[in-house]
């Protein structure tokens, strides 16, 4: 699956770092490093870093169905 | 004075419920200074979000000077030295890092999610506790032992000393409501609890510093960063700090949680079908019901201008972080509970270098703790609407949240 972070909306809260750990990581105390070509197998995790981003700057595709949903799935 | 202050409003019990439309009435006057002494209240999200950014705003007692304590900002009387929600920097800054070397990135990515599985197993106990009850108290049978059991899990109380544990704590937490009628009881019996956990944790912490486990307590007193170690008194203080920060916040949370979904069934009919849902319903909850309500413990360190009000030096200041999170200026609709709010960029764990430290660890408690509930409560009804709340207007939330139900699943 792939996915981007706008990098002007973040603002350090890290909290996609606490939700999907394999994904997002901070490297030192601010900056955001993350693997734009997660596996599969964290669409739960990413899902949820999504929803959870106080910003909103994590776009992810191919999360319908899962922890929050995407935009599309909301209804 | 004819009218009533809207600080005595807020503080007044009659207004727990419901203060949504005192802060509304707040908002008109963006920078709200009533009495002398009393404190300047600012209520609106972009002022609130400004100031908690403003390195002139400080978290530090000794910089107030104007007035005395009022009703809702009195010092904790720990006996230990401030924690880092009381400190600003450099002091808090080197607190907060080596306590978040301990509990998340970049030096502990995986803590929080590792205990995932343990928070599961014991919402999973509790909930299988409540047995074959019609009426379950959810304050006091799930939302008040759950987070104190996490945050044992995450410190390193050994799970033998739980109940030991628990029962200081809830004297403690119990000692925070400002309820005239047994104050000085309940501040007697909070102070002896105090002494008692303060002495129970330094043994802990003394056996740690021998034998380092798989614990935040262990870390702490380990740490070898930039930063260094913190010392014994440094370790307990921050330690109670997560306590007591971390465990009434996350009771409100979970019961204002559960009280809002019954009162909106239709999200909780959604929840039981997806689990997942919970991510966005307790984001949504934080704005629309936060568990803290309001800041009262912030000053400045110099002359502030504000809509052109001038805050003098050493003033206390309140940020009314729940009037923020209404705030139409900022929020659609805000009075509407909508989990499918795209844009939340709620002021729910306050905002700056004191954003809530625990905010991960709360946010999956929450998630846990109401997907699960709505899974497995079998046609939950609320016995009394509203409920009977606690006495606190800054940590607000209902004493019990009584709840009917044909059957546990």
């Amino acid at each position: 699956m792939r996915l981007v972070v706008d990098l002007n909306r973040c603002q350090g809260y890290a909290q996609c770092a606490f939700l999907a750990p394999d994904v997002f990581a901070m490297h030192g105390e601010e900056s955001l490093v993350y693997n734009p070509q997660a596996e599969q197998e964290q669409r739960e995790r990413v899902a949820r870093a999504v929803a959870a981003c106080p910003v909103q700057a994590i776009t992810a595709d191919g999360l319908d169905g899962c922890a929050g949903g995407t935009s599309d799935a909301a209804h | 004075m004819t009218q009533t202050s809207m600080l005595r409003q807020i503080t007044d019990f009659a207004n727990r419920a419901n203060p949504y439309p005192l802060y509304e009435e707040l908002r008109k006057t963006p920078v709200l200074h009533e009495e002398e002494d009393g404190p300047y209240i600012i209520s609106t999200y972009h002022d609130i979000e400004a100031l908690l950014h403003d390195p002139r705003i400080s978290s530090d007692e000794s910089n107030v000077t104007v007035g005395g304590d009022d009703e809702l900002s009195g010092p904790e009387a720990t006996g230990l030295p401030p924690s880092f929600i009381r400190l600003d920097p450099p002091e808090h800054d080197r607190l907060r890092r080596i306590a978040n070397s301990s509990f998340g990135p970049p030096h502990r990515p995986h803590r929080i999610d590792d205990m995932r599985g343990q928070l599961e197993e014991i919402i999973t106990e509790l909930i299988d506790g409540l047995g074959d009850a019609r009426e379950i108290d959810l304050v006091d049978q799930v939302a008040y032992p759950f987070p104190v059991t996490v945050i044992c899990r995450l410190l390193g109380v050994p799970r033998e000393d739980e109940p030991r544990f628990r029962a200081w704590v809830d004297p403690i937490v119990a000692g925070l409501d400002p309820d005239s009628r047994t104050a000085a009881e309940s501040q007697r019996t909070a102070q002896e609890a105090r002494l008692q956990l303060g002495m129970y944790l330094n043994g802990l912490v003394e056996q740690r510093t021998k034998e380092p486990r798989e614990d935040m307590l262990s870390d702490l007193v380990h740490s070898s960063g930039p930063d260094g170690a913190m010392t014994t008194m440094e370790v307990l203080s921050t330690a109670v700090l997560l306590l007591i920060a971390g465990h009434e916040t996350t009771v409100n949370l979970i019961t204002n949680g559960m009280l809002t979904l019954l009162r909106y069934p239709q999200y909780l009919e959604r929840l039981r079908d997806d689990p997942g849902l919970s991510v966005r319903i307790v984001e949504e909850l934080l704005r629309y019901e936060p568990p803290v309500q309001l800041l009262p413990q912030r000053t400045c360190i110099a002359d502030l201008e504000v809509h052109g009000v001038t805050i003098p030096k050493g003033s206390r200041i309140w940020f009314v972080l729940a009037a923020g999170n209404r705030d139409p200026h900022r929020f659609t609709d805000p009075d509407r509970f909508d989990p499918d709010r795209q844009d939340i960029q709620h002021l729910g764990f306050g905002s700056g270098i004191h954003s809530c430290f625990g905010a991960p660890l709360a946010r999956l408690e929450a998630q846990i703790a109401l997907a699960r509930l709505a899974g497995r409560l079998d046609n939950p009804r609320l016995v009394e609407d509203p409920p009977p709340y606690r006495p606190n207007a800054v940590l607000r939330g209902p004493r019990h949240l009584n709840i009917s139900v044909d059957g546990i699943k």
